[in-house]
């Protein structure tokens, strides 16, 4: 039974199904790191994932749909940032704003643009996206030909090695650039970076447009390279797990990375365990069910660790 | 920068201005209604309410084709109004239904789908002698003197593709297909109507090969495409389903893509022909499909009319005998299936219409009950 579920198909998806949910946690890490709660990741890799997938059916290019699709990103993002940073309306609202759009205002455009409908609400692009229109795998060289690693690490949407990739990219960019400065000294206290010449208001546009550049690349990941087209709703709730992910990662890149993982890993487990014949009913909570309890040891270990640091200092205080 | 960015809402706005305009009420019903009164055969005043839009190449454009037939063959006059499908189209819906019902001057009035009941019920118990027929809907199934609840057997409809994918897939003269007798199922969610298709294929796979092992997996989700397709691929790559039959929406087409990049299984698909539907890539690989036929089951209603039955205040099941449903037999279908297995789907259709041969419905009393025993019987 072990042998059956733990096989290199397994570990191979726990990769593939990580991968959009990462792209979106790396967005939710800067966010947060500069202030800047971004909940409608959600809804900006809904829109990303339409014009992704529309551009590329027009051009015949899948590089092209994934521009316009990092475009689109950046600019529902940044048109998030002029209402919540210029307009000072809530943040929180506004990316509410933004998932509603990704979902009704998607619906709406797809049907104006193409002029298509498949019955109902369940609108898609399906119709018009064939293989040759989605990103492609990567059969790694010398990696490929090794047992057991080579089938698990290889043979990947190009995307997937990206987001592992932007992982350290983000890691550089938070903690070896100027930039990561400002934008994490941005989100620890705006009065102080402005106080020394840093522009507050330029920070947290950058850093929600990083956010919306990631979006991008996991709405692309969803409509070019994990289904065929876009379809209405898809992105169906990774845009949240990844904030759940971001929380759980103490809002570091590669404790955010580690998070997304294990619900990666979750998904995949309940995958793997329904085709045993588990009644689907108590498989599907499964991944939902890691995130609360990897929640809550979040915040155990979270408290524990204050409790000790009370404690330390206490006794030092009594030392003296 | 800031004027840019002040243009680019302005044009935001503009836009969703523009979509609300949309949602003026259709004008021009009000006018004069036309004598109606035929001497012999009657030629009834039908209006089609769509709560969607046509060219969905399935629910919607199935019944109006059915009543285009019927306008051609001079029976009946209608009249199509599409209200929209979004959310915010709704109180349209309702507005058009008064509309319609207050101008008298139509026979029946017709809509469909389960997001009409609660409007339909509201406004035709305000006009208790107008007739309207809803379709694939039984919610308020007989609460309503004036209404008939048409609904249809997807059992029966479960039964036929079940032969068909249970005699497939042994047959390894086929490209992809392996020997194992293992075939797949991609449900929306465990619900009854879901399960009412499952129990037909089921049935139906059995009746082929009594040891046949189904794999039965729901995504809980009909919009989740690419968790159908990590469903799919692990049909295919644990259990080795060579034929997966996806009944989840959109989602089910995930299954369709997870058959197409392994290389190693087929996709049957569901309601509406979706070898049309789909694009060229996973047309190829879907078999067939298992049809709604909102068109004939709306002739069949004219049939009954003119013939001095009606219905209303009922639910009435229609099944392979009155066209209700049935499967796709061109195409893929016909490329794929032997003479002997294109007999045995006749026969089994012949069989289920003069009532030989009754399938199990999971919307009968017991019927949840026998869906889980059924598809754990199956379980590979």
């Amino acid at each position: 039974m072990l042998q059956l579920i733990f096989n290199t198909d397994f570990f191979f998806s726990i990769l593939r199904i990580t991968a959009p949910i990462l792209f979106a946690t790396l967005g939710a890490v800067v966010g947060e790191k500069a202030g800047v709660s971004n909940i409608g990741l959600e809804g900006t890799m809904m829109v990303s994932a339409l014009f992704g997938s529309l551009t590329t059916y027009w051009s015949g290019s899948w590089a092209v749909g994934l521009v316009v699709a990092l475009f689109c990103g950046v600019l529902v993002s940044l048109l998030m940032g002029f209402f919540a940073f210029n307009l000072k309306t809530d943040i929180i609202l506004t990316g509410i704003a933004v998932n509603m759009i990704g979902s009704g205002g998607t619906l709406f455009l797809v049907k104006v643009i193409t002029q298509q409908t498949e019955g109902k609400a369940l609108a898609s692009t399906t119709s018009l996206i064939t293989a040759a229109h989605q990103i492609p795998s990567w059969n790694i060289p010398l990696i490929k030909d090794i047992p057991i690693l080579g089938p698990i690490l290889s043979g990947h949407c190009i995307l997937t090695y990206v987001a592992f990739l932007l992982v350290f990219l983000t890691w550089v960019l938070l903690y070896r650039t100027p930039l990561g400065l400002n934008i994490r000294s941005v989100g620890e206290n705006p009065n102080a970076a402005s106080s020394v010449g840093v522009s507050v208001l330029k920070i947290k546009y950058i850093a929600i447009g990083f956010s919306g550049l990631m979006a991008g690349f996991g709405g692309a990941f969803m409509s070019m390279y994990y289904s065929m087209g876009w379809s209405l709703d898809m992105v169906a709730g990774r845009g949240f797990i990844a904030l759940a992910a971001q929380a759980m990662g103490a809002g570091e890149p590669v404790g955010s990375m580690l998070s997304a993982l294990v619900f990666g890993f979750a998904q995949a487990f309940s995958i793997k365990v329904s085709s045993k014949g588990i009644d689907s009913n108590l498989v599907t909570p499964i991944p939902y069910l890691v995130t609360i309890l990897g929640l809550v040891a979040f915040a155990l270990v979270l408290r524990h660790r204050v409790k000790k640091q009370h404690s330390a200092s206490a006794l030092e205080k009594t030392a003296k | 920068m800031k004027k840019f960015a002040a243009l680019l809402l302005a044009l935001v706005m503009v836009l969703s201005l523009a979509a609300c305009g949309e949602k003026n009420p259709p004008a021009g019903s009000a006018s004069a209604s036309g004598s109606t009164g035929g001497d012999e055969a009657k030629v009834y005043n039908v209006v089609y309410l769509v709560n969607g839009n046509l060219g969905d190449k399935s629910f919607f454009d199935s019944a109006e084709a059915g009543l285009a037939q019927l306008k051609a063959d001079g029976r009946i006059e209608y009249r199509t109004i599409e209200m929209g499908g979004l959310d915010e189209d709704k109180p349209k819906w309702k507005d058009t239904l008064y509309e319609v019902s207050e101008s008298g001057e139509y026979d029946v009035i017709i809509c469909g789908t389960y997001q009409m009941p609660d409007f339909l019920k509201e406004v035709a118990d305000q006009y208790p002698d107008q007739k309207y027929v809803i379709f694939d809907d039984n919610t308020y199934a007989g609460q309503s003197a004036n209404v008939m609840n048409i609904t249809y057997r997807q059992n029966d409809m479960g039964y036929l593709m079940g032969i068909y994918a249970a005699t497939l897939t042994t047959d390894t003269s086929i490209e992809k297909i392996n020997e194992d007798a293992v075939i797949g199922f991609v449900g929306g969610v465990d619900s009854p109507v879901i399960n009412d298709f499952l129990i037909g294929y089921i049935e139906g796979a059995q009746s082929v090969n009594p040891d046949i092992k189904i794999d039965v997996r729901y995504t809980n989700d009909y919009v989740d495409t690419a968790i159908a397709k990590e469903y799919g691929l692990s049909m295919i790559n644990d259990n080795k389903c060579d034929i997966i039959w996806g009944v989840a929406g959109n989602s089910g087409n995930g299954a369709a893509e997870a058959a197409y990049e392994t290389g190693k299984a087929y996709f049957l698909g569901v309601d509406s022909d979706q070898e049309l539907t789909l694009s060229s890539d996973l047309a190829a690989i879907t078999l067939t499909s298992g049809l709604k036929n909102i068109g004939n089951s709306l002739i069949w209603f004219f049939d009954e009319l003119d013939a001095g039955r009606t219905y209303f205040g009922q639910e009435v099941s229609l099944g392979l005998a009155e066209g209700g449903v049935g499967i796709v037999t061109d195409k893929n279908f016909a490329t794929y299936a032997s003479d002997d297995l294109k007999a045995a789907i006749s026969a089994a259709e012949e069989a289920i219409k003069n009532g030989e041969l009754t399938v199990d419905s999971a919307l009968a009393e017991g019927g949840p009950d026998l869906a889980v025993q059924l598809r754990t019987e199956v379980q590979p």
